[in-house]
């Protein structure tokens, strides 16, 4: 996959870079508008990460002109702004997702993930992760023939945890994903550990492999 | 007590001790030289009989008159020539009328008389009293007009003080609009307005400053945030960690989210009170308590709390992101501040919403809990949430109140119809 992370912020960029990189992924950055406009002007990405407040310009220029010449790049804006014009004047343009800083980088990948899928796929809605098969559109997981009945919850943890294979998810990420940022949870993580459990011991059951393994006490990790 | 009827109270009564102070100095002036004239007609009569004695060496016959009366009698005392206050007698009426007398004594054919010229003073008191009576009837006239034309002109020249005043009262410090200015031919009250409109405008200038640095501080933090939270991330990717670094690490997430969500509530709250939210729509509180209780189950389940609900259909005209954002809060709280095997009772109906929980704390102060920043000791909140709310709710011009009724804490919205 091929990923176009246009911010301006250093560090910011290169965590984002870093995340990304990985065998099989191009990752490439542009930290102004001006070389941001060259890149999307030369290349087509299958995600542009793009941020609002750019030096030189401003972002929501560069998915107009990518609107303009009908290139279907995927669109996710990063913006500081949390306000609901931005998201919704974003959005309209055509942008296919909207994250607002600060953002946990797990958090950010199973969006580009969810952007890719859907470019990518194309009204196909199965997905696979070794023997595990999910229907997007119905909701449902099959390990080989077996189906595995997971709650709401438990599908949105998987496909994160897919989302992020290989990758160490935090517990914090895990809750803001799962219950939405509003919610103060810091007293209490021991739900999402039970959680975890009834979903790794579901998948377990019907046949899968261990996939999900906990890391150091701060997280899981989802990988072979 | 209100300044026209200060005025009109002192205003009235010095005016009446006045007039009734010179009225009476005036009764005296004049009774004085009324007095005075009487007494002149008196000597005057009493030349004529000195000089009739000294022609005709004997005593003039005394003639009866209407307003005069003379005696004589002999006396062998020598005589104080003195005028008396006396009574006169009417012959015509028989009536005592008050009367002014004048002893003397004169010396006819060396017999020593007594002179007792009385003369009547009714029609000089009538003169006073007429007198008098204008005097009295120019008091009243004055008084009554002093407080007519006081009422009037006063209302009139101090009805701007009252346009300023009732604009003062009207003002609001996060309004959008100023103080506008009141037109009056009096100086005094065009310098207090124009003093008024400078303070009140210095003050808006001040408080949208204020706002403003909160804004954009909390803009600028977030990049900052940001940056540390992907370096977070990165870092958990990195190695292996022993057992005392990630405790550090967490230690450290917890601390940047929560920083987060700080950062968050502050730029929602200053979005809110700009009421820069305006996506106005028909929601029903029903759905949106369901929706956020759903999305919170797992968490009182893991806490056993029972959670109950009576809920009816309401239809308010709010922002919906607005309305989660309030029933987050308010929900979460009975959530987080309960205890192990709680209850949260939930009911809703055409008047209001009332959400009850048990808790941990005992009763809250309930003006302090909806200032910023003013939460319990060992809460993990940003303190914020319920500024957020009651913000939220005073935009829509709902009331959201606390009580506290053992063992429950109670959270009431009422709506305005």
């Amino acid at each position: 996959m091929k990923l176009l992370i246009v911010e301006d912020e250093q560090g910011l960029r290169e965590s984002m870079q870093e995340y990304f990189t990985e065998a099989g992924n191009i990752c490439e950055t542009a930290a102004d508008y001006e070389s941001a406009m060259s890149k999307v002007n030369m290349y087509r990405y299958d995600c542009i990460l793009l941020d609002i407040n750019l030096p030189g310009g401003n972002g929501i220029s560069i998915l107009k002109n990518l609107k303009a010449n009908h290139h279907s790049d995927g669109i996710l804006i990063i913006s500081a702004k949390n306000s609901l014009d931005d998201r919704l004047e974003g959005l309209d343009l055509g942008a296919d997702d909207y994250l607002v800083k600060p953002f946990h980088l797990s958090e950010l990948r199973a969006r580009v993930m969810a952007i890719i899928r859907r470019k990518s796929y194309n009204g196909n809605n199965l997905m696979t992760f070794n023997e595990i098969e999910i229907d997007l559109q119905a909701k449902g997981v099959n390990v080989g023939k077996t189906a595995v009945k997971l709650t709401r919850k438990e599908f949105a943890l998987l496909l994160y945890f897919i989302a992020n294979k290989g990758k160490v998810v935090s517990k914090n990420a895990i809750a803001e994903h799962l219950w939405g940022d509003e919610f103060d949870m810091a007293d209490n993580f021991d739900f999402i550990y039970s959680h975890i459990k009834n979903l790794r011991k579901k998948l377990v059951e019907a046949g899968s492999n261990d996939y999900i393994h906990a890391a150091y006490g701060m997280g899981y990790k989802f990988s072979d | 007590m209100r300044l026209l009827t200060k005025y009109n109270r002192i205003n009235l009564i010095t005016t009446v001790v006045v007039m009734l102070f010179t009225g009476i100095i005036y009764y005296q002036a004049v009774s004085i030289i009324l007095t005075n004239q009487v007494d002149k007609d008196l000597v005057v009569e009493e030349n004529e009989i000195f000089e009739h004695v000294r022609l005709n060496h004997n005593l003039p016959e005394v003639y009866k008159s209407d307003d005069q009366q003379i005696t004589f009698s002999k006396t062998i005392d020598s005589v104080y020539r003195r005028f008396i206050d006396t009574t006169f007698i009417n012959q015509e009426e028989k009536e005592a009328e008050s009367g002014r007398g004048l002893i003397s004594s004169v010396r006819a054919n060396n017999i020593n008389y007594q002179i007792l010229i009385v003369e009547s003073k009714v029609e000089t008191e009538y003169l006073i009293r007429i007198i008098f009576s204008i005097t009295i009837a120019v008091i009243l006239l004055l008084v009554v007009s002093l407080f007519i034309i006081n009422r009037l002109t006063i209302n009139r020249l101090w009805k701007p003080f009252y346009v300023i005043l009732a604009n003062l009262r009207t003002f609001s410090i996060t309004d959008k609009k100023g103080i506008t200015s009141v037109s009056s031919n009096t100086d005094e009250f065009n310098e207090l307005n124009s003093t008024i409109a400078a303070m009140s405008s210095k003050a808006k200038n001040d408080y949208q400053d204020l706002k403003a640095f909160t804004e954009n501080a909390s803009h600028e933090l977030l990049t900052p945030i940001a940056v540390i939270n992907s370096k977070l991330d990165t870092l958990l990717q990195t190695d292996e960690f022993s057992e005392p670094q990630s405790k550090l690490l967490g230690d450290l997430y917890e601390s940047v989210s929560r920083l987060t969500r700080l950062n968050r509530s502050m730029l929602l709250l200053v979005k809110i009170e700009n009421n820069l939210i305006n996506d106005d729509q028909l929601a029903n509180v029903k759905e949106v308590i369901e929706t956020t209780l759903a999305q919170f189950s797992e968490i009182y389940t893991d806490k056993n709390i029972t959670v109950s609900v009576h809920l009816a259909d309401k239809l308010i005209r709010i922002s919906k992101s607005l309305l989660e954002v309030l029933l987050n809060n308010l929900l979460s709280n009975a959530i987080r501040h309960n205890q192990e095997h709680g209850f949260i009772d939930i009911v809703l109906n055409r008047h209001q919403l009332v959400i009850k929980n048990t808790g941990k704390n005992p009763a809250l102060n309930g003006d302090d809990i909806f200032k910023r920043f003013n939460k319990s000791s060992h809460s993990e909140g940003t303190g914020l949430g319920l500024t957020i709310s009651k913000q939220i709710c005073e935009n829509y011009g709902l009331d959201l109140s606390y009580t506290y009724n053992d063992p429950y804490h109670i959270m009431t919205i009422s709506f305005k119809d």
